[in-house]
């Protein structure tokens, strides 16, 4: 029989008993959790990174939603680096070796300017830039925000049956990578590209008003791509607007902000399966030990977007079942 | 490609030749990404939910949630404010809000529909949405839709002057774990929690708020008892209230549950319910509304079919002192005031069946039917007076007459209702759209109200709409069934008051960065329902009155420079009362609000609204002045997600401390108008988790 002092003393000793239990629980759930979320770092294994560009609101929610995909592929969190103009790459450096980093996945012209400076030995790909100079491009892969043309061309067959003709005025110098892509992939849709260059504003708008005059509303369509040159939004778009709504013309474009103007459709960045897609080539070079393909890609993970008050002027009826992920007039 | 064309390029080149210098330069990471994604608006839209397809043609002004947060907005009235033809007035009791649509003013409002995700919150007593409001909070809205002008033939009952939609978030517009702090004058503080994210193969958004305030408590001079002298003005109003707002959203596949909770306490009764100042009143009300909707876009070839069932409940409870203790009408003293407590409890059961066909040639089908049940079932009121005509009589103390003698009995009311809507493209760029709909009430009978829509994508960028509408308002609860109330009898032989609008509208884009409309309407009122003085000096509703009105609306928005947008509106209307051929009153006829969004420096922001209100005369049987003019200046400086997942703003809302007011009722037992809140300072603060 215990006495009350003893009662008293086994009533703390399972007390202390219950919470060692506790105590020791915590610990491996700890441990546990270290094991499960950490297991490339407990393994030495070697690790992605993520640099991006330190920017404002809304684009820095576009990267938030790319390294959502890259994370989303790679199943597990991944280190990330907002960088800007100043940022000190040797304490950076020093932080992707800690980290074990063998692969850095650049977003954005800062992140791939930061990355290009990092040592050879730390691999990268690109991702969220438009066009980079072909001496660079060769070096990395590079996934480009310019739409493959090849869904373009078969976005406009499926509205536009009749097409048959594609004309466009380009810049080289920032789209003639593209172009090259662009034929091909026209060819393979029964299409024929006709792809002027232009250097300059004044070029352009001739180039333009020589289609205008040739276009015929039941075979031809034009495509603005994205060029600051030949696509100039203040003077050029409005009247390629015009003309192309008063001739019936179909004008399709790869800034999507234009169908809000009155372009028929436009493909724009599928973030989420961007981030997917980088991820995927970042893995590949992790197992392969190699780049393996370099160069720029155009973009094929896209959403799209459509105007239906243009759609309804050209006479198309672009079905539900198309499944265009936003459209325009919102009202 | 004709000669005008031709020339107007060959000067855009010469025009911009001179920049091409400027385009050579390398481009800024925003311009590149700007390319591939747009414009910022773009992005805003691009990342959020899809956007529903065209609906009827109407003349509507979409909110989004970035504009409600450029604003520095804590509650829904301060973004209605901003619409275009709308101006928020206030009741004397509760300050509850008056929205006023193109001239139409009226006490309890019920001429405008406002909808959470396009099911009414209505309630029937009155017709507006609660007797004991309490503000709507905005951090849980992803967009609200406001439509101008009738809108009966698709949206039934109260689609009157306007519709105001307010579509809450999903899991699609919330990314993770937000959580957020407000504090600020008037001892106003708040707190919540939004989550997006998908559990068990659902998508589940949530939402929980609770915040509470003092409220504003700007000077009453003189009230309804300061005649009697026993006023308590000069005195503050009194807004203080506690709220809790929940709500929680679940889809999957076709299927979306909903449910959403509002709960008011120690709401303040502003400038007292018989306008007479009242600091120990206090209301508090619960909302609960739920709805189960099925919606499949490919339920049929080309056939696009909605089912949705939903539940509404209404408690609100009052405990009022009207007058204040000592009042004496000579009819004996009421030493501890005049105390009425009215309660009330109604639910709203809905079934609505749609569908949208568009497998006919130049044509789009849209048509549905729908059932439902108002119910207000349960009245509870104790008071200390009886009021035959006349002045009130001292009962000697709180006396339960819900049995006896009570404001209302319980009743119901069956709503049945069928609508078809064609939009048919009978030319290149012309539509017409024509809509009838029709209500069956189980108390007044039936009511048909048609709409037709002209219109013509004149140009590339102009649009012209031509529009005619009917709409129509159903006598509420009160209105048919009051009782024991001398100054407002209740009568059963009424009809809905109805109106009739024509409009002209012009969308115009005359550059890239200018988007202009204007509107033009006319509209005329009939079988208005209003209170009207007996022989005996009662007071019975009747549908006795008439109304009309025209008007403008201009709207503006230009993106001055890639980091300035400029922004604004000005609505102007001339309404009349034809039973006196004078202005209908109250409402402004000059309504000017322009805006200024300018982010300085990346992630920080700095917005600039002015609000404008002019030209508000007094109701025919009020002899006061004209209500004068007032202006107000608000700030919201704002930093997004500069340091980690903060975010963080500052608001200064009535800058230079105008003194703003709001039309008392006439005659004007409140002589000097209802103020509205002095200077005031917000902080906020929230992180995404």
């Amino acid at each position: 029989m215990f006495s009350p002092t003893e009662s008293v003393y086994i009533c703390h000793a399972r007390a202390k008993g219950r919470l060692a239990a506790v105590l020791l629980g915590v610990v491996l759930l700890f441990f546990t959790a270290l094991v499960v979320t950490l297991p490339a770092w407990a393994a030495g294994e070697d690790r992605i990174a993520v640099i991006y560009p330190d920017i404002g609101e809304p684009y820095r929610g576009i990267f938030e939603k790319i390294i959502d995909g890259i994370e989303d592929q790679a199943g597990t969190p991944v280190a990330k680096y907002p960088v800007q103009y100043d940022t000190d790459i040797g304490a950076l450096k020093s932080s992707l070796y800690r980290q074990n980093t063998k692969v850095v996945i650049a977003l954005g012209r800062q992140g791939m300017k930061t990355a290009a400076a990092l040592d050879r030995n730390i691999w990268f790909v690109v991702g969220g830039v438009l066009t980079v100079p072909e001496s660079e491009a060769r070096m990395q892969p590079v996934i480009s925000l310019s739409p493959d043309p090849a869904l373009l061309f078969a976005r406009l067959k499926v509205l536009m049956p009749t097409a048959k003709r594609v004309f466009v005025v380009y810049d080289p110098g920032s789209n003639g990578w593209l172009m090259k892509l662009a034929k091909e992939a026209a060819r393979a849709q029964g299409l024929e590209l006709v792809a002027h260059e232009a250097h300059d504003l004044r070029s352009a708008v001739r180039l333009y008003q020589e289609i205008f005059s040739v276009a015929d509303n039941r075979r031809d369509a034009l495509w603005l791509p994205q060029d600051s040159i030949t696509v100039d939004e203040r003077s050029i778009l409005p009247l390629v607007l015009q003309a192309s709504w008063n001739q019936g013309i179909a004008v399709f474009s790869s800034n999507s902000s234009h169908v809000r103007r009155g372009v028929l459709f436009s493909l724009y960045p599928d973030n989420m399966a961007l981030g997917k897609s980088l991820a995927g080539l970042a893995q590949g070079i992790l197992t392969s030990g190699d780049y393996g393909w370099r160069g720029m890609m155009p973009l094929r993970d896209v959403q799209s977007t459509i105007n239906l008050r243009t759609a309804k002027h050209l006479g198309l009826n672009p079905g539900r079942q198309q499944g265009f992920d936003t459209t325009f007039p919102e009202q | 490609m004709n000669r005008r064309t031709i020339a107007r390029l060959t000067a855009a080149a010469l025009a911009v030749a001179w920049s091409a210098g400027a385009h050579a330069a390398p481009q800024s990471e925003e311009e590149e990404l700007a390319l591939a994604y747009g414009d910022k608006s773009f992005i805003s839209i691009a990342s959020g939910t899809r956007q529903p397809i065209a609906r009827a043609p109407s003349v509507a002004t979409v909110v989004t949630t970035e504009d409600i947060a450029a604003i520095g907005a804590a509650d829904l009235d301060e973004v209605l404010e901003t619409v275009p033809g709308m101006h928020v007035a206030r009741t004397a009791s509760g300050y509850n809000p008056i929205y006023v649509m193109r001239g139409i003013y009226t006490q309890y409002n019920p001429q405008m529909l406002m909808l959470v995700n396009g099911i009414p919150i209505t309630s029937v007593f009155v017709g507006d949405r609660s007797r004991v409001w309490g503000g709507m909070p905005v951090e849980n809205i992803a967009r609200i839709e406001v439509i101008r002008g009738p809108g009966s033939a698709l949206y039934g009952a109260d689609a009157f002057s306007g519709v105001i939609n307010i579509i809450t978030k999903t899991a699609a517009d919330l990314d993770g774990t937000k959580i957020g702090l407000r504090a600020g004058s008037f001892n106003s503080r708040d707190a919540w929690v939004l989550h997006g994210g998908e559990w068990s193969g659902f998508d589940v958004a949530a939402y929980l708020r609770v915040g509470a305030t003092d409220g504003q408590r700007r000077t009453i001079s003189r009230d309804a008892a300061t005649a009697l002298g026993t006023s308590l003005a000069p005195g503050p109003v009194n807004l203080g209230r506690d709220a809790i707002d929940g709500r929680i959203d679940l889809a999957r596949d076709q299927w979306r549950l909903r449910a959403g909770y509002q709960q008011r306490d120690n709401v303040g009764t502003a400038a007292g319910a018989a306008q007479a100042l009242d600091p120990k009143g206090s209301n508090s009300s619960k909302r609960f509304s739920t709805d189960l909707t099925y919606q499949d876009a490919n339920f049929g070839r080309d056939l696009d079919v909605t089912a949705q069932t939903s539940y509404f409940y209404l408690n609100d409870r009052s405990n009022l002192v009207l007058y204040p203790p000592g009042t004496n009408f000579g009819t004996g003293a009421f030493t501890d005031g005049v105390i009425g407590n009215p309660y009330k409890w109604e639910h709203h059961l809905r079934f609505n069946l749609s569908a949208l066909y568009s497998g006919l040639q130049n044509h789009k089908l849209h048509f549905g039917t729908g059932v439902q049940e108002n119910h207000l079932y349960r009245i509870q009121e104790t008071k200390n007076y009886t009021q035959p005509v006349g002045a009130p009589i001292p009962l000697g103390a709180l006396v339960d007459v819900t049995d006896s003698a009570p404001f209302l009995r319980p009743h119901s009311r069956n709503v049945s209702h069928a609508y078809v809507q064609d939009e048919w493209a009978f030319a290149q760029d012309w539509y017409l759209t024509a809509g009838v709909r029709r209500d069956l009430y189980s108390d007044f009978g039936g009511t048909t109200n048609p709409r037709l829509a002209l219109v013509w994508e004149t140009a590339y960028n102009l649009t012209s709409k031509l529009l005619y509408g009917r709409a129509f308002r159903p006598p509420s609860f009160v209105e048919l069934y009051n009782i024991n109330n001398p100054v407002g009898l209740g009568n059963p032989n009424l009809k809905p008051e109805s109106i009739e609008s024509m409009e002209l509208a012009f969308a115009w884009q005359p550059a890239s960065t200018v988007q202009t409309s204007l509107n033009l309407f006319r509209y005329q009122m009939k079988d208005i329902l209003r209170f009207v003085q007996n022989p005996d000096n009662s007071f019975t509703a009747q549908n006795a009155g008439r109304q009309h009105g025209q008007g403008i609306e201009v709207e503006l928005a230009w993106e001055a420079r890639t980091n300035l947008r400029l922004s604004g509106n000005y609505a102007q209307q001339r309404s009349i009362d034809e039973t006196t051929n004078q202005d209908a009153g109250n409402a402004p006829q000059h309504h000017i609000y322009a805006r200024a969004d300018w982010r300085f420096m990346p992630s920080w922001t700095l917005n600039t609204q002015l609000n404008y209100i002019a030209g508000r005369k007094r109701e025919p049987t009020d002899t006061r002045p004209a209500i004068a003019d007032y202006r107000t200046v608000d700030l919201t400086l704002r930093n997004q997600k500069r340091s980690g997942d903060w975010d963080f703003a500052f608001t200064v809302r009535n800058l230079f401390n105008a003194d703003a007011r709001e039309p008392s009722p006439a005659p004007g037992l409140i002589p000097n108008d209802l103020p509205l809140a002095p200077r005031e300072y917000r902080f906020e603060l929230s992180h995404q988790l």
